[in-house]
């Protein structure tokens, strides 16, 4: 281990980690034999000319028909040569335009031993995605280490228990989404918290700041939702919805704020933990008051947070609807305004549990901090 | 009145009644926030050039949450260039990774929700995904540089004269504290998002293939991994920018001295 902490050890350690990323991006590249769709690499293209479109809305674009040649390079039909056509607009909303060297996954339909016509689906896109995957994992060693990752493991312990979650879900026909995802909340919590502080008291006084704030912001929206007849709520405009909205709706926005109160109440109780153990003369009052100073400062910066991450996502959907003629108003209410309630009750339980978690803070913890 | 005109109010009170002056100001800060998201929508709309456009907009939100939070000049200053140094960094990455990815506009997944509407609109998507994904971590980058820049100026409030070399090392150490919290913020806070597309995935049965070559599945993915990578760079980032700072500061103590 002394080794890495040398200048040459550094050195290698990042040539290592370029290599192995490379590495990994090239077998991507080359691993059309472990799937079973027909996979098509292009090696030539015939590009037609572009026609002009103009839509109803005086929108204008190109459609260019592209004529791809290619081989297969796995399954059945392995080492056959293909041609396909495609069609891509000068926007690529729905399509996309494709060069020498593009995987494509293409449906072959056989008409005899010899003569096959195929038309393509998708792009293969899991090249990119292990790079990127690479890059965090890479940045996350080299520069953390082993808080590093930590980091990447309780991410990677909360992604299996997200995805056993989801297969629960689906086997119940998402009739308990808000009891699965409300108990997992707990273990989620629990987990990533012991993973960070360890078992001791102030993982504890942590845990029990989490649990309340995110249930607090969810009694308050809920009130909210009675008293105001749910006016404004436009369940309709969710997407990809697949079962009843609202119960979806609303673990939706308990595994959002979940991670965001977690975060805050482990910044205020930890920096009030260090502020015991350096003057362990300040009283309860003293504590609280310096929680609540704490968590002012850090409040408003991680409801951003959450609103960038709940309200940016609507962009492409809100632009196509204001291209298409509609007013601001129905732009918002159809694309943003669920994800402006999702950010405002988030927002609730991060501010709540400022309150929470230097009250907890300030009364539970022991007199004497030793840790 | 709308639920979410009295989910902000409710918001706005207790902004007030734990934060006083700086919860306003922050809740402010937020609807301004707002503001400048909704005007990036309509400049694209009217056929601005998408990164451009993300460019000023980021620059402008990340001035407006870093300004007007509490926090002494010098960390203010400090997270602002930060920020904006990791910004720009996050775009050259971005635009390549998604021309490689093309993940742009829509999927299939998409089809019910387009009914009706015309997706030929000469705007181009690549673009404007590639906004979509910087945007999104705007908020965690702000959130990141300011909490290692509080962090180093705490430290350099308590040991004034602490070498420039370890302060280096103090700002990792921060980083360290942050990280594995602020990964989780962006874990639950993009899940809690996709929790619908998730869920549609394991109805329809998707192969494991298909869900990792979907457009939209490593759409949404890569906006996660952009986010995390920008709070990661952040943490050098932020203390190298603070180390020239301090190193400018004394620099110019020591010629107002000798003089």
């Amino acid at each position: 281990m002394q080794f890495f902490k040398t200048k040459k050890g550094r050195w290698w350690t990042w040539v290592l980690a370029i290599l192995v990323g490379g590495l990994l991006v090239w077998g991507t590249q080359h691993d059309a034999a472990i799937y079973s769709d027909p996979i098509m690499q292009v090696t030539s293209v015939d590009t037609g000319a572009a026609t002009k479109e103009t839509d109803d809305f005086h929108n204008v674009d190109r459609q260019t028909k592209q004529t791809l040649h290619g081989k297969i390079l796995n399954g059945t039909y392995k080492g056959q040569r293909l041609t396909v056509t495609n069609t891509y607009s000068q926007s690529g909303a729905m399509d996309q335009r494709y060069h020498v060297g593009s995987q494509l996954f293409v449906v072959v339909h056989a008409h005899s031993a010899t003569h096959l016509t195929a038309s393509a689906k998708d792009v293969k896109r899991d090249a990119p995605l292990v790079f990127m995957i690479w890059l965090v994992v890479g940045l996350l060693l080299l520069i953390m280490q082993f808080s590093g990752f930590m980091a990447f493991l309780s991410v990677a312990a909360n992604g299996v228990l997200f995805l056993i979650a989801i297969l629960l879900n689906g086997s119940t026909q998402g009739a308990q989404v808000l009891w699965i995802f409300g108990s997992l909340s707990v273990v989620f919590a629990t987990l990533t918290l012991w993973l960070v502080l360890g078992a001791n008291r102030q993982m504890l006084i942590t845990l029990a700041t989490t649990l309340g704030g995110t249930a607090l912001a969810l009694v308050t929206a809920l009130l909210v939702f009675h008293f105001t007849h749910e006016k404004g709520m436009y369940y309709e405009s969710m997407q990809y919805v697949t079962q009843l909205p609202r119960p979806l709706f609303l673990a939706e926005t308990l595994l959002g704020s979940l991670g965001a109160v977690m975060d805050e109440s482990t910044d205020i109780i930890s920096s009030l933990f260090a502020l015991k153990r350096e003057r362990p003369e300040l009283s309860a009052t003293q504590i609280f008051k310096s929680g609540r100073q704490i968590g002012s400062t850090i409040m408003g910066p991680l409801i951003n947070v959450l609103f960038f991450i709940f309200v940016a996502d609507t962009f492409p959907m809100a632009m196509l609807y204001l291209k298409n003629g509609n007013s601001w108003g129905y732009t918002f209410s159809m694309n943003m305004s669920m994800g402006v309630v999702q950010s405002l009750i988030s927002g609730i339980g991060i501010v709540l549990a400022v309150p929470l978690a230097s009250f907890l803070a300030s009364r539970f913890m022991a007199k004497k901090v030793t840790a | 009145m709308s639920t979410i005109s009295v989910l902000g109010l409710v918001l706005l009170i207790l902004m007030v009644l734990v934060g006083g002056k700086a919860g306003a100001q922050s809740f402010l800060a937020l609807i301004l926030n707002f503001g400048l998201l909704y005007l990036a929508i309509v400049l694209v709309a009217f056929q601005f050039s998408p990164l451009i456009v993300t460019l000023v907009v980021g620059m402008l939100v990340l001035a407006l949450t870093i300004f007007m939070s509490s926090g002494d000049d010098l960390s203010s200053t400090v997270a602002f260039i930060a920020s904006a140094v990791v910004l720009v960094m996050l775009i050259i990455l971005i635009v390549p990774v998604e021309h490689w990815a093309l993940v742009q506009g829509f999927g299939p997944e998409d089809s019910e929700d387009l009914e009706g509407l015309s997706v030929l609109v000469g705007v181009n998507f690549v673009q404007v995904t590639t906004a979509t994904a910087i945007l999104s971590t705007l908020g965690a980058i702000a959130e990141a540089a300011m909490a290692i820049s509080a962090g180093l100026s705490e430290i350099l409030e308590q040991h004034p004269q602490v070498a420039l070399k370890a302060l280096l090392g103090d700002g990792i150490a921060v980083g360290k504290q942050i990280i594995g919290t602020t990964f989780n913020t962006l874990f639950f806070g993009f899940f809690g998002g996709f929790l619908a597309l998730f869920i549609w995935f394991t109805g329809v049965h998707y192969s494991v293939g298909e869900i990792l070559n979907d457009k939209i599945f490593v759409s949404e993915i890569l906006m996660i991994l952009f986010a995390m990578v920008s709070v990661i760079l952040t943490v050098p980032i932020t203390t190298w920018v603070m180390t020239r700072a301090v190193a400018g500061q004394r620099k110019r103590a020591a010629k107002d001295t000798s003089k």
